[in-house]
């Protein structure tokens, strides 16, 4: 029993809010790492035990704490599937790069859950941090063979929700995108033992 | 007073006491002693009571005593005569006892009246009693009221001794003070009486100097009266010269009036006088300007030939500008021309350019001629034709080639069938090998056996052989051994039917041919794996799909994208907006460049200096206009205004009011007077001058003088 209460304890909510966070760094990530904004309005932080840019920007702050508080309740209680940042050509509205993070629940510690009557997970959080940084380092590693964005290019993160879900204030429903000509590279996926994500980048085939 | 009513009251209490027992000493004052005689006095009231009731009981008792001794006296006289009584003696004594008797009788109902009346004064003592302990109670309660009344009074007393100790005490300090201030003021007032005195003194000083001043002034009043009088009769004098004053000012007013009067006429005199000077310099001056006239009439002259050499010139300029126009129109038209002529030269230049190009091809390849170059042409469209044909029948090989390649590979297709089919049949083979391989195995293991067996059997026959062998034992065993060897002659034989190297050839065809079978197995089941992990994909793809028609797509309102969309559409439409801005000042500019710009500035400025020319020269000719009419209306004295076409009217100088004009027309044989109001007065000058002498000016020049001798009649008079 003392065994077990030492273990890592993850709650659903816990896992959830590490989800949201890990998106939040990526998607800064991926935005500094595509340029799509000036590279100094982004901050260096330490996180996962790397060091990750951040976007200053107030817009961008405000729309990811928007995108991502609903996200965690939405993640908290199942309803998402999928979250795509959507890098666009704001000239023609050309889909030119889609990084797809596709949520999967999992059941976590049985045990441990039936014992706290709540799911719960009882993976070490080193260990989850250690593959949040894998992911991390590899989406670090896709410019170099991700297609130049030589156009004038903004961003949209289209989430993946079940049907019966509401559609709260401010979000609206949008039209699925697709990419002609697409090319997909899976990253690694890391696991809380509660969520599964997986991390997976199609972009245009250049001709 | 409240003493007086206790006192009173006191006194109307105590009466009684003093009534019963006046043996007490009266007592005036009020004071502890009263108390205590009272106690004195009571004491003595009872001893008093006691000594009444006493002095009765004793009263009684002496009457008893009184009585007692006579009793026995008759007792004694009883007992005394001895001597026998007589009838009459004892008849008297006997009287006499009854008298006795009786008197007895009589003075017991004495003594029991005396009784009653003893305890009836004994009740009434009694009830006198009570009554008088009672008002000793209510005395002695309105004592110790009086008592609590006296501490009161004491009290009141005492604080009021303390009051007038201090009333005292303050009465002496006050005293003092009083005293210290009596001193004061008493030597304040001894001050006062020095003052007052010092003052008197100095006051009979002052009188007797007013006094004194007082008689000065009286005198110096009786002299000013005196001196009042003389003045008055002074003034009497004096009213009277004034009287003669003020006529003789009367009279002066008059004259001074009259004197202004005179000046007014000299001065008007005089304006005369300074406007007849005006006249005559006037006259000068017009005279003056009427020999200038002649000087003004060549300058008029000038003024015309340069108007009119300006109007040649405007009439040049008139002609120049359609010329130029004219000479535009005609660039316009061959500008057009000239770019075609430019056109034809550059290509004319770049067909020769061509040519030569041509001429150094068919020089290189040794032709000089144009017909040669036809010839070799010829040849080469030959040679092209013929290739086309080669090419032509190449593709058509090609066509068979491609035809053979679809008939090949649907044959390999075939081939693939069959090689299936022999996969199976291989299979199938491969199987009943294997079976075959387990029957010989069986078959070794069952040989095996029954050797082992027939070992055994040996064995055990040697043993019995060996030991105590019984003859039908033995038979048996001979008999089955024998059935042994048969039986393994007959598995011999089996193995012999089996062709060992027949056998060992066709498992090694076999070996070969599967070993060949499971190369392509292999490769199949990559090909397997690939199409396995395609199949995946496609699943991946399928479920994606699945999943996105399970799900719905969600997304901030407000994301960057559509931001930067709005943003960009924004931008869009501001540049739009603003080519067509520059589109419409483009066109505005085409049309403003079109002309050639150094021309149109140099119109431009033509225009310019003509148009101020024209300005001064109007300038020039308004002023000279006006100076003429100036001019005409300072020599002839009328005014001529031209009101319309043709009509012109003039008024005179001297005429009285802006009404009265003339107007006349211009005919084509001459000038007309027209009617109006003021004409029709002038009946007398219209018919002598118009209507007999038929001449206008005379007509004016009459009327001039007409109205002049009339204004100049007004001004005189």
């Amino acid at each position: 029993m003392s065994q077990q209460q030492t273990k890592n304890c993850i709650t659903l909510r816990g896992s959830a809010q590490i989800i949201c966070e890990y998106l939040k760094f990526a998607i800064n990530s991926v935005l500094f790492q595509r340029g799509l904004y000036p590279p100094e309005t982004f901050k260096a932080e330490q996180q996962y035990g790397i060091t990750l840019l951040i976007s200053e920007d107030a817009e961008i702050k405000s729309f990811l704490t928007n995108l991502l508080t609903q996200s965690e309740e939405w993640i908290v209680n199942k309803k998402v599937s999928k979250l795509s940042l959507v890098i666009l050509n704001v000239a023609n509205k050309e889909v030119l790069e889609c990084w797809d993070f596709n949520v999967q629940y999992e059941d976590g510690d049985v045990a441990l859950s039936k014992e706290k009557n709540e799911t719960v997970g009882s993976k070490d959080l080193k260990k989850i941090q250690q593959e949040i940084r894998d992911v991390m380092l590899q989406v670090a590693a896709t410019i170099s063979y991700l297609p130049f964005l030589d156009c004038r290019c903004s961003f949209d993160v289209l989430v993946h929700a079940k049907t019966d879900c509401d559609v709260p204030e401010m979000w609206a429903e949008a039209k699925p995108i697709s990419i002609a000509n697409a090319q997909n590279v899976q990253l690694k996926n890391f696991s809380t033992s509660l969520h599964k994500m997986e991390t997976v980048v199609s972009y245009k085939l250049a001709d | 007073m409240a003493q007086d009513g206790d006192m009173s009251l006191f006194n109307a209490v105590i009466k009684p006491f003093r009534r019963v027992c006046n043996k007490d000493p009266p007592k005036d004052k009020l004071s502890s002693d009263t108390t205590l005689n009272f106690s004195d006095s009571n004491q003595s009231l009872k001893d008093g009571l006691n000594n009444l009731l006493s002095g009765k009981r004793k009263s009684s008792i002496s009457m008893n005593d009184v009585s007692t001794p006579e009793k026995r006296v008759r007792t004694d006289s009883d007992s005394t005569p001895t001597a026998p009584p007589s009838p009459w003696e004892t008849k008297r004594l006997k009287i006499d006892l009854i008298a006795a008797k009786a008197q007895i009788t009589k003075l017991e109902s004495r003594i029991n009246h005396q009784h009653t009346i003893c305890k009836e004064m004994q009740i009434l003592f009694e009830e006198e009693k009570g009554s008088l302990v009672e008002q000793h109670k209510r005395d002695e309660r309105a004592l110790s009221d009086m008592e609590d009344r006296l501490q009161l009074i004491r009290r009141r007393e005492q604080e009021l001794k303390d009051e007038y100790n201090q009333a005292i005490k303050e009465h002496k300090e006050h005293k003092a003070l009083w005293d210290k201030e009596k001193g004061d003021l008493q030597k304040q007032i001894a001050d006062m009486r020095d003052k007052l005195l010092e003052c008197s003194v100095s006051c009979k000083d002052q009188l007797s100097e007013m006094k004194k001043d007082m008689d000065e002034l009286l005198q110096a009043l009786e002299g000013s009266q005196s001196e009042v009088e003389m003045l008055k009769t002074e003034v009497t004098k004096q009213t009277s010269r004034a009287e003669q004053c003020t006529t003789l000012r009367t009279q002066l007013e008059k004259t001074t009036f009259e004197l202004q009067s005179v000046t007014n006429k000299l001065k008007e005199l005089e304006y005369e006088r300074d406007s007849y000077k005006d006249w005559q310099q006037q006259a000068k001056t017009a005279q003056k300007r009427l020999t200038n006239m002649a000087e003004l009439e060549k300058e008029v002259a000038r003024l015309r030939a340069q108007e009119r050499s300006l109007r040649d010139s405007i009439c040049n300029k008139l002609l120049l500008e359609e010329q130029v126009h004219l000479l535009q129109s005609r660039v316009d038209a061959l500008q057009p021309v000239q770019n075609e002529l430019h056109e034809a030269k550059v290509k004319l230049a770049s067909l020769e350019s061509s040519l030569e190009e041509w001429k150094a091809a068919a020089r290189a390849h040794g032709i000089d001629n144009p017909r040669s170059l036809s010839s070799t042409l010829d040849s080469a469209l030959n040679g092209q034709l013929n290739a086309t044909a080669a090419s032509s029948q190449a593709q058509s090989q090609l066509a068979q080639l491609t035809e053979e390649v679809a008939s090949m590979k649907f044959e390999r297709d075939k081939a693939t069938g069959k090689l299936n089919e022999l996969l199976t049949v291989r299979k199938n083979q491969e199987s009943l090998i294997h079976r075959l391989q387990k029957r010989l195995l069986l078959v070794t293991r069952e040989r095996d056996s029954y050797r082992q067996q027939l070992d055994c059997y040996e064995k055990e026959l040697t043993v019995t052989l060996c030991g105590e062998p019984g003859a039908g034992s033995a038979a048996l065993l001979s008999a089955r051994v024998e059935q042994l060897e048969k039986a393994l002659q007959g598995y011999r034989d089996l193995l012999a039917t089996h062709d060992q190297t027949a056998h060992t050839k066709l498992v090694e065809t076999l070996r070969a041919e599967s070993s060949k079978w499971r190369e392509e197995a292999e490769t199949l089941k990559r090909d397997v794996a690939k199409l396995r992990a395609q199949r995946d994909q496609l699943h991946a793809n399928l479920e994606r799909i699945g999943a996105q028609s399970q799900t719905k797509v969600l997304h901030l309102a407000n994301n960057p994208a559509a931001e930067a969309q709005k943003q960009i559409t924004a931008e869009l439409e501001a540049a739009q907006e603003e080519l067509k801005q520059l589109k419409a000042t483009l066109r505005d500019g085409i049309n403003v460049s079109r002309a050639c710009p150094e021309e149109v500035q140099q119109l431009k400025q033509q225009l310019e200096s003509s148009r101020i020319k024209l300005k001064r020269l109007k300038e020039e000719f308004t002023s000279s206009a006006q100076e003429y009419r100036n001019v005409c209306y300072m020599l002839l004295g009328y005014k001529i205004d031209r009101t319309g076409h043709k009509n012109y009217r003039i008024s005179n100088m001297y005429a009285e009011s802006s009404e009265e004009y003339l107007s006349f027309t211009l005919d084509d044989d001459g000038i007309e007077m027209v009617h109006t109001d003021y004409s029709s007065t002038l009946g007398e000058l219209v018919e002598l001058h118009l209507h007999q002498h038929r001449s206008i000016p005379l007509f004016l020049s009459a009327l001039t003088m007409e109205l002049f001798t009339r204004t100049t009649m007004q001004q005189v008079q």
